[in-house]
């Protein structure tokens, strides 16, 4: 019987499996870098709200002053959570279809090939779609400042915003990659485009509920895009307030914790297939 | 029509020339094949019906107080709004004609369609002629949808013909833009350009509210010398009241001058695939 | 005068690349014409440029009489085209094609029905006419653009790469059908073909292509006469091998690398009919044959002589000329009297 200390000599120890963090920093950087090298998928997820925010600012600046609208500056001012959000929803679509891409052209059997740890796949995505959330959310912000809409809650209230793009930019990755991880299709993803629109336009982010009118304002009021929307529009049109903090907060991080647990079922359910 | 025409050879005997083909039966005939290629694929419909209802719903929920706003020219928003509705989806069907040929361009029928003696033009008139046909899709299903609500239509059939004409203008303007810019790329892949084009013509305009609300916006001086002002103000006249000649007449001005401007821009273009 | 297809100087550029450096073609009334080249070698541009799809940067030509700018649409009356990649809408049958195809041509619906039905049969596609094209093979798909291309009847005929990826069998049906309408129609064909073998067995001329230029032209058996001798292979008894390389080599051509180091290699400077001569010097010798091979010289020998490379795609061509050309001299005649059966 031979010691521990010769079986070490004649076979080499198995390579050992990837730590966590460094694969996840390493997945972070190529979902980033595949980002950045198409700007032909990002650029409209900052241009187009931009322009909806414009002709809709300028078309609707008058119904500001119609009974029942909350107390606004400008309707502009009123815009730029609904821009903020709707930037990041749809670069994070964009992003999340990313992994059904790696699943379809095959980089996905090499990870799972490889010794890699299994949640990085998911989290380097992740962090990928939050560093372009921090990006888009200052951008935002900094563009509606330019044009004279502020944040009414001062730096703090910026900050929290921008917390609340990170976390929105993970619940919506986190959507797309399950649907990507369960469909291993990036057009199936991309179907899901349309939804999030819908979700979006029937939901308090361009009007107020309390202006609408039957079954519209019925399911605008139930849609949990609203309750994201009035959270973190009392950030930019009142003073800052803890309660309105924690709901804005809360609301994404709710989000967050959903769609991750989703994608990270489907995950294991991919990862199990044979 | 045909006109044989000998030719000497070397031999001295004539060589039967096949014959030359008119516009209409050319044009008629892509048409069909467009026709048949949506058919076939019933999915195509789906955005085709689902896009305009989409707008008159999220439009006339969203902002349906708008018709609040003093000097408001209707007090329902349906009627505001579907007019709008139906112009979107008719530029929607232009930028489908674009697209069929931007795909025939890449998989090679095009050159099929260039190998043959038919007339240019008819080339052209088939897509285009496609897109106004297409028009009718959005105008028949928002109308139905808006008169189901309950809403009238104060113009009558007047209105809803004079609604059809504007939209088989759009598609075909926004079919000819389209055209234009796929003969100069040749790809599919320019659709994204297309789109744009197409929605910041029609945003940029009085789509939900009449220019006297965003006086004082530099949005009222972009929509005032965009031609789909008037094409707007020409489809809603019979929806918020009577249709008018004040209306109507420079809405059709403004379709003829897009259809010329456009025209010569796919023209121009289309000369360009031949060298 | 006027030849079906003419060509003199004729040039393409696409900005500073040159794809066509002054092509002269001159193809004869009812011949087939093969215009042989590796991808990109200026082929599919040539017959683009003949076709009016494209026009020329200089020089001029003329198919069926018509000049190709000037009139173009005379041009187009008179031609039939099947572009390389036989685009056809996968949503339509082939009847709805063809009826499309007959429309873009000027031909009434009458007749249309009656040339598609005709058209149809003789590609062997009638049970498929109301099918899809979607669900067509590949075979099926070039015979039907085939068709397509015969709608109006043209006195010429172009066939850009007619059997690019297709199976063996296809293409030997596909082959067929071109000569049979060579033959019986007088139709003047030129094909382009990157197929060494393909040219040998459809072309009566050749003209090789290669990076824009005309670097030769004849028909396969000049151009292979003019790269040489055939290179007889054989081997013989161990104890007289030395003896009958060195009188070999002496008497009829230069020895040659042999694929073996038992066989000798001769280039016979007197071609196949020096096969006789050979048999009885080594049976003088007192050799025993033990096997004798026969190879003539491939188009793919052609191309490298003409332009220092080998032809993609040339290994199958050249292994096809052995079986065939190889093992009996008399070979080659009897594939020459095959091809005149085919067309006439």
């Amino acid at each position: 019987m031979s010691g521990p200390g010769a079986v070490a000599v004649t076979t080499p120890a198995p390579g050992r499996a990837t730590a966590l963090v460094p694969a996840t920093v390493a997945m972070g950087r190529r979902a980033l870098l595949s980002i950045v090298r198409q700007p032909a998928t990002w650029v409209p997820g900052l241009v187009f709200p931009l322009l909806i925010a414009a002709v809709n600012a300028a078309s609707l600046s008058r119904t500001v002053d119609l009974p029942g609208f909350p107390p606004v500056d400008s309707f502009l001012q009123f815009l730029l959570p609904a821009t903020l959000i709707q930037g990041v929803l749809f670069g994070g679509i964009v992003g999340g279809a990313d992994i059904a891409l790696d699943i379809q052209d095959g980089f996905f059997d090499r990870l799972m090939s490889s010794p890699v740890a299994r949640p990085a796949i998911l989290l380097g995505r992740l962090g990928g779609a939050m560093v372009l959330g921090v990006v888009q959310a200052l951008f935002f912000i900094g563009v509606f400042t330019l044009f004279g809409a502020r944040v009414e809650g001062g730096p703090v209230a910026v900050a929290v915003l921008v917390v609340v793009a990170v976390l929105l930019a993970v619940s919506i990755g986190g959507f797309a990659a399950g649907i990507g991880l369960r469909t291993g299709s990036q057009e199936a993803v991309q179907n899901f485009f349309p939804l999030v629109f819908v979700l979006l336009f029937i939901s308090s982010a361009f009007f107020p509920t309390a202006l609408m009118t039957g079954w519209f304002q019925w399911v605008a009021e139930r849609n949990p895009l609203s309750w994201m929307m009035n959270a973190a529009r009392d950030l930019v049109i009142s003073d800052l307030a803890f309660d309105d903090v924690v709901r804005a907060v809360g609301i994404a991080c709710g989000f967050a914790v959903v769609t991750v647990s989703f994608a990270a079922m489907q995950l294991r359910r991919r990862v199990r297939m044979p | 029509m045909t006109a044989t025409s000998p030719t000497p050879t070397a031999a001295g005997l004539t060589r039967p020339v096949g014959p030359a083909a008119g516009v209409v039966p050319v044009a008629l005939a892509l048409i069909r094949r467009s026709l048949l290629g949506t058919v076939r694929i019933p999915a195509t419909f789906i955005p085709m019906i689902v896009m305009p209802l989409f707008f008159v719903i999220a439009f006339g929920g969203a902002f349906s107080s708008v018709t609040l706003l003093p000097g408001f020219p209707t007090d329902n928003i349906l009627n505001w709004v579907a007019p709008f509705s139906v112009l979107q989806g008719a530029s929607f069907a232009g930028f489908g004609s674009a697209f069929g040929a931007g795909r025939d361009l890449e998989n090679g029928f095009f050159d099929r369609l260039l190998l043959a003696p038919s007339p240019r033009l008819a080339l052209i008139l088939g897509a285009l002629g496609y897109s106004a046909l297409r028009a009718f899709v959005p105008t028949v299903i928002v109308v139905s949808a808006v008169l189901l609500t309950g809403a009238t239509v104060p113009g009558g059939v007047l209105a809803i013909a004079v609604l059809l004409l504007a939209a088989m203008g759009v598609a075909v303007s926004a079919g000819l833009w389209g055209l234009g810019v796929v003969y100069r790329t040749r790809t599919q892949r320019s659709g994204g350009l297309i789109q744009v084009g197409i929605f910041t013509a029609m945003f940029l305009s009085v789509g939900l509210v009449p220019l006297s609300q965003m006086e004082g916006t530099w949005l009222y001086w972009a929509a005032r010398v965009n031609p789909i002002t008037a094409v707007l103000g020409m489809a809603r006249s019979g929806f918020v009241g009577d249709v008018t000649v004040d209306a109507v007449l420079p809405g059709v001005g403004a379709l003829a001058a897009m259809i010329g401007l456009l025209g010569w821009f796919a023209w121009r273009g289309f000369r360009r695939l031949e060298g | 005068m006027s030849l079906p297809i003419q060509a003199a100087g004729l040039r393409r550029s696409f900005g500073d690349l040159v794809a066509v450096d002054g092509v002269d073609l001159e193809v004869r009334e009812g011949e087939i014409f093969g215009f042989l080249g590796p991808n990109g070698a200026g082929k599919s541009t040539t017959v683009r440029m003949l076709t009016t799809l494209l026009r020329p940067t200089g020089g001029w030509a003329r198919v069926a009489g018509h000049d190709v700018v000037t009139d173009a649409d005379l041009v187009r009356r008179s031609i039939g085209v099947a572009l390389q990649d036989a685009a056809i809408d996968p949503l339509m049958t082939g009847n709805e094609l063809l009826r499309l195809q007959a429309t873009l041509h000027g031909i009434g619906r009458i007749e249309a029905k009656r040339r598609g039905a005709e058209l149809l049969e003789r590609v062997g596609l009638t049970a498929a006419g109301d099918r899809r094209v979607g669900g067509y093979s590949g075979g099926m798909r070039r015979r039907l653009d085939l068709a397509l291309s015969l709608v109006h009847a043209p006195a010429v005929l172009f066939l850009d790469e007619p059997t690019t990826g297709l199976d063996p069998m296809s293409r030997i049906a596909l082959w067929e059908e071109v000569r049979s309408l060579n033959a019986e129609n007088g139709t003047t064909v030129l094909l382009t073909t990157q197929y060494l073998e393909e040219a040998d067995q459809l072309a009566g001329r050749i003209a090789i292509i290669d990076r824009g230029r005309i670097v030769s032209e004849g028909t396969p058996q000049t151009l292979k006469a003019q790269v040489g001798a055939p290179t007889l292979v054989l081997r013989v008894d161990a104890g007289h091998r030395d003896e009958a390389r060195a009188v070999l080599s002496g008497r009829f051509g230069t020895e040659r690398p042999a694929p073996t180091p038992e066989a000798i290699a001769v280039g016979l400077d007197g071609g196949a009919g020096a096969v006789a001569d050979v048999v009885r010097v080594l049976d003088e010798l007192g050799a025993e044959l033990e096997a004798m091979e026969l190879h003539e010289p491939s188009l793919d020998d052609v191309f490298a002589e003409a332009t220092g490379r080998r032809l993609e795609g040339a290994e199958e061509a050249t292994t096809d000329g052995d079986d065939e050309g190889g093992t009996e001299p008399a070979a080659e005649g009897r594939r020459g009297r095959r091809r005149r059966g085919g067309t006439s």
